[in-house]
Parts: C-alpha cells; structure tokens; sequence
C-alpha cells in the first residue's frame, strides 16, 4: 500500500446530550445543520478540500444513520480505491471488547488501522464542530515548527474562557501549559480539539497511556498534559474564521441564524471551498402563490404556503396556508400545519406539527424551543 | 425480477423550433425543471421502472449528454453487470429519421446480441412525464401484441416496447422491408405484426417546440402535475451537484415559483422556474420567466415571458419582455443590457 503523509482520524461518536431528543436516535455528528447538511460534513469536507483522502471515522453511539450516511464516502470524493473513509465501530477481539472509553483509548483501539498506512502524521479531529479550515496549510505549520504536536487554537471572548481548554503559549507560539476550563485564564487560545501530531510520537504516548490505570484516556485530560510535562514539541496553531461548537439547542439555534447574515464568515456560497453531502434527489422547493420567504434559507423539495421569515428550511419541509415562522430552524421532512405561528424554535426532523399550534418564547426568557415528536403534545396544551 | 425490460433511449433528435436551446447541446440535455435535464425523465422511468440496462444512441452534440450523464452513477446505472451504454452515431452523415433509427442500432447490433432482457422498450429523449413500464410490459405480454406502440389521448408518445428477439429482426431485415424506425413499424397496418396501442393517462407532455418548452415549464407550477412528476416514491433523478440552499434577502418576494438550490434571491419572482445557482439582484422583477443554472440578473430589471438560457449576464436596469405566447429566449454565455446589443 502506497505511504500515506497524512491520515485523519474522526472523533464521530458523541452523543451530544445537551442537545436533548436531537441526539436521541442521532450520534452529534449527524445532526442536521444549515438547511441541508449534516455536522459531520464539515470536517469531511474540510479533508476532500485540504487534500487528505484517508478518513477513518470513529462512530460509537447510535451509529445505524451515521454509518449509512457515510456509506464509501462518495459524497465527499473519499470513495478511493487507496485509503478513502473507514468507518470504525468499536470491535472485540478474542480477549476483551474494545469499547471507546475517552478520544484516546478511541485512536489507540485504531492502532492497526493507522499501521496499515503507516502515516508521517495523524491529523486529529472532532465531528462536532461548524468550520471551513484549510488542514494542509495547518500541516505545513506542523513540518515548519517541527513540532511533535500541532494543536488549533482559536480567540474565545475572555468570559467565556472558562469553558474550554485553555492554551497558554510562549511568544513563538510554543505550548508551555495546558488548562481545562480555568476560572481565571491567563489567556484565551481556546483548543478546537484539532491535533496533528508525529505519528511515531502518537503511536508511543497511546500506548504509554493505555497501560496507565490512572488515566481516563482523553487527549485534552491525559495525553497532552504528560507530552507538554515531558518537554515535547507542542505548537498552537491560530485559526481565524468561524467556528462553533454547536453542542446544546441554543448554540445549534444559533448557528442557523448565523447563515442568515449575509456577512457570515462561514460563507456556503463559495465554490473554491464548497460542503460537500449526501444529495437528496427533491424536486426544486416550490413557492405557492400565498407563500412569502424573506431572509430564509430554503432547501429543495420543500413547499411553502405560509409565511417564512428568517428561519432556515431543510428538505422535504411543507409549511402550510396561514402558517407563520419567524427565526426557526425547520429540520428535515417536518410538516407545519395550517395557522401555526412558531417563533425560536427548531422543529425535529419529520415531526409534524397540528394545524394552529402556537409556539412562542416566553417573554422572560429567551429560550430557544425544541419541537420534538415528546414535546409537541405538551407544548400545545400551553 | 422475471420479466426484464432493456432500456433503449433515442437521443438523436433534432427540432428545428428548439434551435436556440440545442446549439450547444442535444435535445436530450436541454435544462428544465430547475434543475433536470429532459433526458432525466424517460431515464427516471426506466430506472424506477425495475429496467437495469439502459442504452443511449446520441448524435449531435452530445458533450453536455455525456457530462451530464457521466457513469450513470446518480441513476444507479454504474454497474459491472448491466448499466449504463452509449452509443454515438459513427456517421454523421447518415441522415436518422424518428424514434429508434434502425440503422444507429445496426451499427450496435452486437449490443442487442448480448443484452439478456426478454423484451426491449424504445423510447425518446424529451417527454417529460412519469410512467411505471411494469403494467405496460404486463399488458403487453397479456394482450399478446408484438409490437405496443405508446399513446396520449389517441396521439404517439414515441416509445416503443417490443421483444428483444423481434427488434433483431426489424434491424437485420430493415433493407427489404422499407422499415427504417419504430414508428414505421408501429404504423404499418398491413405489417403481420400485432400492432397494439397502451394509453397513458397521466401527464405527459413532448417538449418539441419553444412553446412547448415553454407551455411544460409553466405546468410544473400546477400542484397536480408537480405532485404527478415528483412524488416521493419514483424521484426524476438527476446529476446532483452540492450546492448550498437558496437564500432569500429581507427583500425577496417569491410567489408560485419553483426554485433550485445555491440562489441568492434579493429581488420579486413570480410564477417562474429559477434554476441552480442563480442570482437575481435587489429591485428586479421577474415574472413568467425560466431561467437557467448560474444566470446573474442584477439591480432594477424587468423580465416577463423570457427563457434565460445557462450562464447570461444581465446588466442592471434591463428590460426585456415579450408576449405570453411567444416568449424571448436569451442565448447562453450572453450579456444583456447596458454595453451589449440584444
């Protein structure tokens, strides 16, 4: 088999509880994002488009939907007859079953996976996050530095440093300390959860750490505090751009309407760096004569009889006569029945939503409603 | 399945009327619907129809055919056992008339010997319509007929369904019997044959002319023929392309229109088709217009009755309209307006 620069291993098995009934049936990764995607084409698209075309993805919980969303890859171009996307479900062997513990105990079970390739570098990712990154240009950085380890790094306001995994570096960009959601940062790099790292350094600190019982297994817990302790190689790489954790309802919500700003970084419209997906064969969306659609995004195979304002529309959405949405994110499938007014809220995929039903934030908060197949009955005894 | 069906497709045809679409492409792959091509629905049909082997016999023009139609992977024909053939005319100069050329298949005739289907359907490349070939194949074999020749309220839709065995022998006798196409088989009365004729009751339209073309598109904004060309269980497949969903500015306003994905919507469309990838600027009016893949329309226009063809400019502060029974058709690559004579 032909050597391998660079391989990518996919964090894919999250479950993503904030994210409440969305994530019920639906590892994180393949949740519904931006009126046609998925998380998860994200950081796929980002390989194809970065010129990395070995993808093993690490799929744990709820796997059915992520596993045949992937298929061979030939969404993303990674239907390859040399390297291409592996899925990778944890697996026994004839003494013990390796289940996914922590991010690390999931690449360490991978381990003959990556020998086969026997890569230069291991580019380490999560499936989870909303970005357009260039992952050569970060490479390149990595070989430049000559560093062990290259970690992501991205400008976080100062009060909410508290929620990541603070870098904090000297003036050449070299890793001196690692924090886990400090209470007061003395900086505010935050890790996106992004390695590349020396395979042959990779290799040696997973299995050091396995053998450690003390260890919980995690590259941000366990793996990147002993190599920053031992005096190795760490860099940060600043990134500049959007990104979002889209991990509760609220964030997810508000990515959505991210789209909506015509100014957004995350621009979609851009054809040197497009998100690749799985295409639905739908007809184009079909605007009635009583429908209005102002600042939406809308997909295909959607009708709309109703009124839609600033609300993101997946496939197959029918919205019907006398129905108003204003800043929604309608998931795939759903139906809005006749005379419903829905205000911040995501609709889940397919749920269908009675004639008349009103939901709207209460005044004093400003929560974003999840409709869901469990929460509908309740919300419309409100 | 017992009974197979191979799928042999005619996509030689050639309209005068429909001259300003096929200068650069073939009947076949004319744009339509927003984002199909005509091919796509007898293409669809066969393949929803069970048929796993589908031969395309094309002519002029057939780069945009090919390209669009690549392995025949988004219609599941990218096969090692059957698949997807085509079959390009290897002379220009014989002159093809009507549906299945008995003289293009000659010149296949190897690909008939091989073909392991029973039964053969011909068919054309542009009607739009959606048909299950099942219960015309089972009516056919019940009814015994040789040859059933389809029908729309009395008129020939240009399909074909005959054994593979039969088809044979029409190609190699062609030169004693005069039969130079299926529709001369299908109307020769004093023939031998079983002739037979199956009718199809549901929408079906041939798009032939401008008007046409025109008059179809136009058809899609009826809900019942929407939901009788796209329902959910026999999908009109097509080349996917991964462009994001269309976006509406504040100040969009859209109304009885069918719209395909990666649009940047800032001005008012009505009762029009509006392809992939189209931006339509702030202030512009379209109405009663179809306008094709990645065309840009900026500020202020006014466009009533008008086929934009792929790929136009359209300057700011443009006017083009024309009548409701004759619409305006814009060549494709073209810059409209200011700086540019129409």
């Amino acid at each position: 088999m032909q050597k391998k620069k660079c391989v990518a291993m996919l964090l894919a098995g999250g479950k993503g509880s904030r994210l409440h009934s969305l994530t019920k049936n639906l590892a994180k990764p393949a949740v519904p994002f931006g009126g046609k995607y998925r998380i998860i084409d994200f950081p796929l698209s980002n390989c194809t488009n970065s010129g990395i075309h070995t993808v093993g993805v690490l799929t744990q919980y709820q796997p059915l939907l992520l596993n045949s969303y992937i298929g061979i890859g030939s969404a993303w171009d990674l239907d390859r007859k040399d390297g291409g996307v592996t899925v990778l479900p944890p697996y026994s062997e004839s003494s013990e079953v390796k289940w996914y513990s922590g991010t690390a105990s999931a690449i360490f079970q991978n381990l003959n996976y990556l020998d086969q390739y026997n890569p230069e570098y291991v580019l380490i990712l999560s499936g989870d996050h909303i970005y357009k990154m260039n992952y050569e240009s970060m490479l390149n950085y990595h070989i430049e530095k000559s560093a062990d380890v290259t970690i992501s790094v991205i400008e976080v306001p100062w009060e909410e440093t508290n929620r990541f995994g603070i870098m904090n570096t000297d003036s050449e960009l070299r890793i001196t300390e690692f924090e886990e959601k400090p209470d007061i940062a003395k900086n505010n790099l935050a890790s996106m959860g992004i390695y590349i790292f020396k395979w042959n350094v990779l290799r040696e600190y997973l299995i050091r750490d396995d053998q450690n019982p003390d260890s919980s297994h995690d590259f941000g817990k366990d793996i990147i505090p002993l190599l920053i302790q031992e005096n190795m190689n760490l860099f940060a790489y600043p990134f500049k751009g959007y990104w979002k954790d889209v991990g509760t309802v609220q964030s997810l919500w508000e990515a959505n309407m991210d789209l909506l700003d015509k100014e957004c970084e995350l621009n979609l419209f851009d054809h040197s760096w497009r998100i690749y997906s799985v295409n639905p064969n739908q007809p184009p969306q079909y605007i009635c004569p009583e429908g209005e659609v102002s600042e939406s995004l809308v997909n295909e195979g959607c009708k709309i009889e109703g009124e839609v304002s600033r609300t993101v529309v997946f496939q197959g959405v029918t919205v019907k006569k006398g129905a108003v949405i204003k800043e929604t994110v309608i998931m795939p499938d759903a139906v809005i029945g006749h005379n419903c007014v829905i205000e911040k809220a995501i609709v889940s995929p397919g749920v269908y939503v009675p004639d008349g039903t009103i939901i709207k934030p209460d005044e004093s908060e400003n929560d974003i409603t999840l409709v869901s197949e469990e929460t509908i009955g309740e919300l419309q005894s409100n | 399945m017992n009974k197979q069906l191979l799928g042999v497709i005619d996509a030689t045809t050639v309209h005068d009327d429909l001259h300003e679409l096929s200068i650069h492409r073939s009947v076949a792959a004319i744009p339509f619907g927003g984002r199909y091509r005509l091919i796509d629905f007898i293409l669809s049909n066969m393949v929803n129809s069970g048929i796993q082997s589908v031969a395309i016999f094309p002519k002029f023009q057939y780069r945009s055919l090919m390209d669009h139609l690549g392995s025949g992977r988004n219609w599941d024909l990218n096969r090692k056992r059957d698949g997807l053939f085509f079959f390009p005319a290897p002379n220009l100069d014989k002159h093809y008339t009507g549906i299945g050329t008995l003289d293009h298949f000659a010149d296949n005739i190897d690909f008939f010997e091989r073909a392991a289907q029973e039964y053969a359907l011909i068919a054309n490349s542009y009607t739009v319509f959606n048909m299950d070939f099942q219960p015309l194949l089972d009516w056919h074999i019940k009814s015994g007929c040789d040859i059933t020749e389809v029908h729309k309220e009395g008129k020939s839709l240009g399909m074909y369904l005959v054994k593979k065995t039969l088809l044979m022998d029409l190609i190699t006798t062609r030169n004693e019997t005069g039969y130079s196409n299926m529709r001369d088989v299908a109307s020769d009365h004093d023939s031998q044959f079983h002739l037979c004729y199956y009718n199809f009751e549901g929408y079906a339209s041939m798009v032939d002319t401008i008007d046409q073309y025109f008059k179809t598109s136009m058809d899609l904004l009826k809900p019942e023929v929407w939901k009788e060309l796209f329902p959910k269980d026999r999908p009109i497949l097509t080349k996917v392309k991964d462009e994001p969903p269309t976006r509406y500015d504040n100040d969009a306003s859209v109304r009885n229109s069918m719209v395909a994905n990666g649009g940047m919507i800032e001005g008012t469309v009505e009762n029009s088709i509006i392809a992939r990838g189209v931006k339509i600027g702030k202030g512009t009016v379209i109405r009663n217009c179809i306008i094709m893949q990645k065309t840009q329309i900026k500020e202020n226009c006014q466009l009533d009755s008008v086929i934009v063809d792929k790929d136009v400019r359209i300057e700011a502060g443009t006017v083009i309209t024309a009548p409701a029974e004759s619409p305006a058709v814009i060549r494709k690559g073209t810059v409209q307006g200011v700086g540019s004579r129409s």
